[in-house]
């Protein structure tokens, strides 16, 4: 899969998988922070995307600390996604 | 008007009844241990605080034989029992209408997590658990066992939720509606619950190490526990093991499920105990702290200890010894800390090797004999319910 | 005994904002489903992870807490709160075998994530408790938030109550034989006599204090008991009625939580049996359903008709006319599963 068709898959994602009713997918910048001013999301939502990325690229992320270098913005989720996925 | 505990019951992984809970404390041995009643993927991989006595033994052992009734509902009944042979309540005394019942659970007969399942998607006919899942069904279970007469009631504010029994209780008593009330709570081991808890990332999958710098998450737990709370009018020639003098009710309002940086909803529970108790920092002899051995807990908790007592009294965590039983820990660490009062002895931290390097506060080390007057213990939980309860030496 | 100022309730019926209950809102499928409201006072990143039970509660209480009412506590009383994320958790553990499952639900599902949440968004630091005590969690609200106001006399505070259907416990509460097996409708709910009710659904809320100036009425007095005998209730009505009302007198209204299952009859009859012949019975399940926390919907009904005086005529049972005195007492009686009993007397 091209990295501009994951990007935009990912986005998909994860407005569904969040429930974020009032934002579009393609309204997500690829730079924009997901957490704190960006997207605004918290600690839990985190572990939401952890299991997304377990659920739909076979990617078990164990540490939290981990997690966080990942869960930055789409480009460094797109990155590890292509680095790691197994599905 | 004073609120006296004229009777103490409890069942946990330290044990079946008071003596053994308090044998299994003074000498620093822990109940968790690998999950054997229960079946979970996870019975494996972590440790749990198991009450070591299957489901059926519980109903043969006391003859509870009514249909739809959970392990939940049996753990209750356990220590309902001996809190009540322990005050002499008499099944006259039970029906009176001034006699409370008010219990706690998070789980009720959710702890069948996979009948629940089957009967609220695919059964035909239900199973005889029907009307036992909701977290009222203990509650609901002792009401019409020992047809008790008075206010009813089950409060739910999670982890804290038999601190608000507790103080709901003696709140009844001294509004005068009731003269007695037997408040408590009680939890079981249930799929639901570690999978909740472990979707959240804080269950460990080792001992769990309340208030050291290394801990990894918590271990879930199970048991109840049952006081009998009376006015002081009404003790007459009854043995009183404690005086209930302080309690609060707070809230964190920060975050659904982790508490706030400094701990607002703590140092108010606690202060706000104080206050009904009328009683300095520096007259609590030891604090029974809520210390579930998560990351966000243990600093939060010690924050709020540092900001209220400055320098805080000794402390420990029982949640080490029986894993944490949510609904169920504030009764339970409520007769743990009445241990303390009666024996005058504290209990020692077990599994804590280095302070947290921010605070820097190190529980009690070892078992010690000394005089305590006043104990405090915390209860918090998820929706920022903080509840804080002071009991003192009669 | 303590004062209500104002009332917000969500419900199967025009209840919210501007109530308009003259007309009976259908039921379908033997359900009343709330009529849930745009929620512009809920910030969308917190509204996006609530589930229904969380939403009609925190909805409803939005209105009593908007022009920053100060309240000193809340106190919610909720049969199961947000049973649909408990199954919906319940359906991950089941699909994904104990696997990786997202917490949401799990939080979600908590009783007291409502109670939790309000004082979350009021930033309100006090009391917060939920009562859970299945058909009598409102009633321990009540008395909670009476003790509370003998406690702090100046204080406010937020009481309500809130249950949600979903698919799951409607189909529990149908497996048991609570609701009917035949296809009913809330519009001839007394007509049929069969077992078991419909299920409903609803939150209602109210902010209670000490002060008489500006109530709309006031709780003169609650009282709630577990009995299987219609002897008893009738027993505990005639002394709470002595208690409150002169000898023969009896309230001005009678409102039954009566709900069309012909197993409940008997206690709803040894009440009126045990009032004036002339007193009009109102019922309200109509409206709302069935649900543990249905009285929450009952007393908030009461407290429209002290404020309004005017009585919707699908919630009149008797014939009886209602004169042209005003109406200045309220008694209510709900029994759920006809063991757990609950009077209230709401006073003008």
């Amino acid at each position: 899969m091209e990295t501009a068709e994951l990007k935009s898959q990912l986005k998909k994602q994860i407005v569904e998988f969040l429930n974020l009713t009032t934002i579009k997918p393609e309204d997500i910048k690829d730079d924009e922070p997901l957490f704190g001013e960006g997207l605004g999301l918290d600690s839990i939502d985190s572990i939401e995307l952890i299991v997304l990325l377990g659920r739909e690229y076979g990617i078990d992320i164990k540490d939290p600390k981990e997690g966080r270098k990942v869960l930055v913005d789409i480009n460094t989720m797109v990155d590890y996604i292509e680095k790691n996925r197994t599905k | 008007m004073r609120i006296f505990v004229t009777g103490i019951g409890i069942i946990s992984a330290l044990g079946n009844n008071a003596q053994q809970n308090r044998s299994s404390l003074s000498s620093g041995k822990s109940g968790i241990s690998s999950l054997e009643m229960l079946s979970s993927r996870y019975a494996s991989i972590m440790p749990f605080g198991e009450v070591k006595i299957s489901t059926d033994d519980l109903i043969k052992k006391m003859d509870a034989r009514e249909s739809g009734v959970t392990r939940t509902d049996l753990l209750a009944l356990h220590a309902f029992n001996e809190a009540v042979n322990n005050s002499r309540l008499t099944p006259a005394q039970l029906s009176d209408p001034n006699t409370a019942l008010i219990g706690a659970s998070t789980v009720g007969g959710m702890c069948l997590t996979d009948e629940l399942f089957l009967d609220s998607t695919s059964r035909e006919v239900g199973s005889p658990y029907l009307s036992s899942y909701d977290c009222a069904s203990p509650v609901m279970y002792l009401q019409k066992r020992f047809s008790i007469g008075g206010v009813i009631n089950s409060i739910n504010t999670a982890c804290s939720s038999s601190a608000n029994a507790i103080m709901y209780g003696a709140r009844l008593i001294k509004q005068g509606k009731a003269k007695r009330a037997i408040v408590g709570g009680t939890d079981s081991l249930a799929k639901f619950t570690i999978n909740g808890f472990n979707s959240l990332l804080i269950l460990s999958d080792a001992p769990c190490q309340p208030f050291d710098e290394a801990r990894r998450g918590l271990n879930l737990g199970e048991g109840a526990a049952f006081l009998v709370l009376e006015a002081e009018e009404d003790v007459k020639d009854k043995n009183c093991y404690a005086e209930l003098t302080g309690y609060s009710n707070t809230n964190d309002a920060f975050h659904p499920s982790s508490l706030s940086d400094n701990g607002d909803g703590p140092f108010l529970s606690m202060q706000g105990a104080l206050r009904t108790a009328g009683l300095e920092t520096s007259q609590i002899d030891f604090i029974n702290a809520h210390g579930t051995g998560t990351e966000n807990n243990d600093l939060v908790e010690s924050r709020a200890m540092i900001n209220l007592f400055t320098t805080p009294p000794p402390f420990v965590s029982t949640k080490a010894y029986t894993g944490h039983t949510l609904g169920a820990a504030g009764a339970i660490e409520a007769v743990f800390s009445i241990f303390s009062l009666v024996n005058d002895e504290i209990y020692p931290a077990v599994n804590f090797e280095h302070a947290i390097a921010d605070t820097g506060l190190v529980p009690a080390k070892k078992f010690e004999k000394k005089r305590i007057s006043h104990v405090m213990s915390n209860s918090f939980g998820f929706g920022g319910n903080c509840t804080s309860l002071i009991l003192s030496k009669v | 005994m303590f004062y209500i100022y104002k009332t917000s309730c969500i419900s199967p019926q025009s209840s919210y904002g501007s109530p308009a209950l003259s007309e009976l809102v259908a039921s379908a499928g033997n359900k009343l489903m709330a009529q849930e409201p745009v929620y512009s006072g809920i910030p969308p990143g917190i509204l996006r992870r609530m589930g229904k039970a969380v939403r009609i509660g925190i909805g409803a209480a939005l209105p009593l807490i908007a022009d920053k009412q100060e309240t000193q506590g809340i106190i919610i009383g909720t049969a199961n709160g947000g049973m649909e994320d408990c199954i919906k958790f319940l359906n991950q553990i089941i699909e994904y075998d104990e696997g990786k499952l997202t917490p949401t639900n799990f939080v979600q599902s908590t009783p007291n994530a409502i109670a939790g949440q309000l004082g979350l968004m009021q930033s309100n630091k006090g009391y917060n408790i939920t009562h859970s005590n299945r058909g009598l969690s409102f009633e321990n609200a009540l008395m909670d938030v009476d003790m509370l106001l003998a406690e702090n006399k100046n204080a406010k505070y937020l009481v309500g109550a809130v249950d949600e259907i979903s698919a799951y416990n409607f189909r529990i509460e149908w497996l048991g034989g609570w609701y009917k097996s035949e296809d009913s409708s809330n519009l001839n709910l007394f007509e049929n006599e069969s077992d078991g009710s419909i299920a409903g659904e609803g939150a209602a809320m109210f902010l209670a204090g000490n002060e008489k100036q500006g109530s709309i009425c006031r709780l003169t007095d609650i009282h709630f008991f577990q009995t299987d005998s219609a002897g008893v209730v009738k027993e505990a009505l005639t002394k709470f009625l002595a208690k409150h009302l002169p000898s023969g007198k009896s309230p001005d209204l009678f409102m039954s939580g009566e709900n069309g299952d012909r197993r409940m009859q008997k206690y709803y009859e040894a009440c009126t049996g045990s009032l004036a012949a002339n007193t009009p019975v109102l019922s309200f399940k109509q409206m709302c359903g069935e649900y543990p926390t249905a009285s929450s919907f009952g007393a908030w009904a009461a407290c429209e008709i002290l404020r309004t005086q005017e009585i919707p005529m699908h919630m009149l049972r008797t014939s009886s006319s209602t004169s042209n005195t005003p109406i200045s007492s309220i008694f209510i009686y709900n029994t759920y599963k006809g063991n757990q009993h609950s009077f209230m007397l709401l006073e003008k």
